[in-house]
């Protein structure tokens, strides 16, 4: 398992755009708008922005992308006659993915510190800490989700941008919506992103109260599950194939395996 | 000769359409069976089911050993590699899904064994299409199985890479791995295998060496066997 996940960070960081889209461009945009819209509070909404917003691209669009290529080249297929379980490689997977964004967010809120003056505790950091591991679980649950429910890139595109635009707009990540209609602010409540976002933003700052960070935290948990479950569901080893539960009941390498 | 693999009266169903119809299978140690026949006529859907990718509608398939999966390599008609990971790294991945944490002087003797030692630090992506073929089979050897899958090993490829694939499924033959392909290359067929199967219409047509297929059938050649056996099918 440690193999594989240290073999797939190798992989994303050979990946120039991952490299500019996970790891330059959410440093540009902190410092860009941090230094732009120079005001502490903003700078730390900004910060809870920068990272949760990362956290859903680069774990949720990229992964989707990254699951469709290795199912149109065969390697679910090849893998699946192994002993290897699905399970364990959408784990490898959504680990990898974890530590990439755990070693992104920790340069994000090293230049928040530096260049923008932002003041963290050393609970909040901890809490920071569990929030992303959580979200990226979650968002990286929510990448496989997209890539099993498209059959080419077309549909990873689209479904993955229908999944992570309206999570982006109906939350607070950079912006507020006291004053926004209700029926926004229901739909955003009902989607992950909002929760996360509510999480990080109550961690980050100097005053932290971990009561107000570990109710969504904990419907963020919820969601990480919910959404794995659902990643493992509806695994598909090919694009024309049976989804996993399907296929896993139906076939396999079982001896004396009868029709 | 034991038995690896035997299937029985397997069936699968598309819809309306019988692909495989009560078909008989087995698989022996130690034996080159290639698997020939005319596209459509139900190979794939035959290897699939063998391979537990997908469930018959009808039949069983038993296997000689209760785990397999690690027992068998298998290297699909594609050659799936891990986008933008060298030759070293794709076989590095392989070789954990079984389980293996093999050094890197460990890889790259494997490596060099297939004759892509000067190749393991290549993106898999940008080899030649017989390294590729090679480096795809190289994986599924890394966990030393007894029985080898190749599904059309040297399709696509030109003299040079076809000499060589075929070189090396010969000298995995003489190192008493059991290997099953399917080929449209009837000289392949007839140089490498040492039973052939023809399947035609979701059943074997016909099996047994070449020498005995074309006594049997009174044919010249294979191909000649080949195309009066799928031409009566069709």
């Amino acid at each position: 398992m440690l193999t594989i996940i240290r073999t797939m960070l190798v992989g994303i960081f050979r990946d120039a755009h991952t490299l500019v889209w996970t790891i330059v461009f959410p440093v540009a945009m902190l410092l860009g708008l941090g230094l732009y819209i120079d005001d502490a509070d903003y700078s730390e909404r900004l910060l809870a922005g920068v990272l949760t917003t990362n956290v859903l691209f680069g774990a949720a669009m990229v992964t989707a992308f990254y699951v469709m290529a290795h199912r149109n080249r065969g390697i679910y297929k090849l893998l699946r006659v192994t002993p290897f379980s699905t399970a364990a490689f959408i784990g490898a997977n959504t680990a990898a993915r974890t530590a990439l964004t755990l070693l992104v967010s920790g340069a994000v809120v090293v230049m928040s510190v530096l260049a923008l003056g932002v003041k963290l505790s050393g609970l909040g950091l901890a809490l920071m800490l569990a929030i992303l591991m959580i979200g990226a679980v979650c968002f990286t649950a929510v990448g496989f989700i997209a890539a099993n429910l498209s059959k080419n890139e077309s549909d990873v595109n689209m479904i993955s941008n229908l999944i992570s635009f309206p999570m982006l707009l109906t939350s607070e990540a950079f912006y507020s919506l006291q004053n926004a209609p209700d029926w926004l602010r229901t739909v955003g409540r009902l989607l992950p992103f909002h929760y996360f976002v509510e999480a990080m933003g109550a961690a980050v700052g100097q005053s932290v109260d971990i009561g107000d960070v570990l109710p969504p935290l904990g419907i963020l948990a919820g969601f990480a599950g919910l959404c794995l479950g659902i990643a493992v569901y509806t695994f598909r080893w090919d694009a024309d194939g049976a989804a996993y539960r399907a296929g896993k009941r139906a076939a396999g390498f079982r001896p004396g395996a009868e029709g | 000769m034991q038995t690896l693999i035997q299937a029985v009266g397997l069936v699968k169903r598309y819809g309306s359409r019988t692909v495989v119809d009560g078909l008989d299978l087995s698989i022996r140690q130690g034996e080159v069976l290639a698997i020939i026949g005319p596209n459509g006529a139900g190979k794939s859907s035959t290897l699939d089911m063998v391979l537990g990718l997908k469930k018959p509608d009808a039949g069983r398939v038993s296997y000689w050993r209760e785990d397999p999966a690690r027992y068998i390599g298998v290297q699909l008609q594609s050659t799936p590699f891990f986008p933008g990971f060298t030759a070293l790294e794709n076989m590095r991945m392989f070789a954990a899904f079984y389980g293996l944490r093999p050094t890197d002087s460990e890889l790259l003797e494997h490596l060099g064994r297939c004759e892509l030692g000067e190749a393991a630090r290549t993106d898999a992506a940008r080899l030649s299409g017989g390294q590729q073929k090679r480096l795809a089979i190289a994986m599924t050897l890394m966990h030393r199985p007894q029985l080898i899958f190749l599904d059309e090993p040297t399709a696509a490829l030109d003299p040079r890479a076809r000499r060589e694939v075929r070189g090396l499924i010969r000298s995995l033959a003489d190192s008493g791995t059991s290997v099953v392909f399917t080929s449209h290359d009837m000289e392949e067929v007839h140089k490498l295998a040492s039973r052939i199967a023809l399947i035609c219409g979701g059943r074997i047509k016909a099996s047994g060496t070449a020498e005995e297929l074309l006594a049997t059938h009174g044919a010249d050649s294979l191909e000649e066997l080949y195309i009066r056996l799928t031409d009566n099918a069709l």
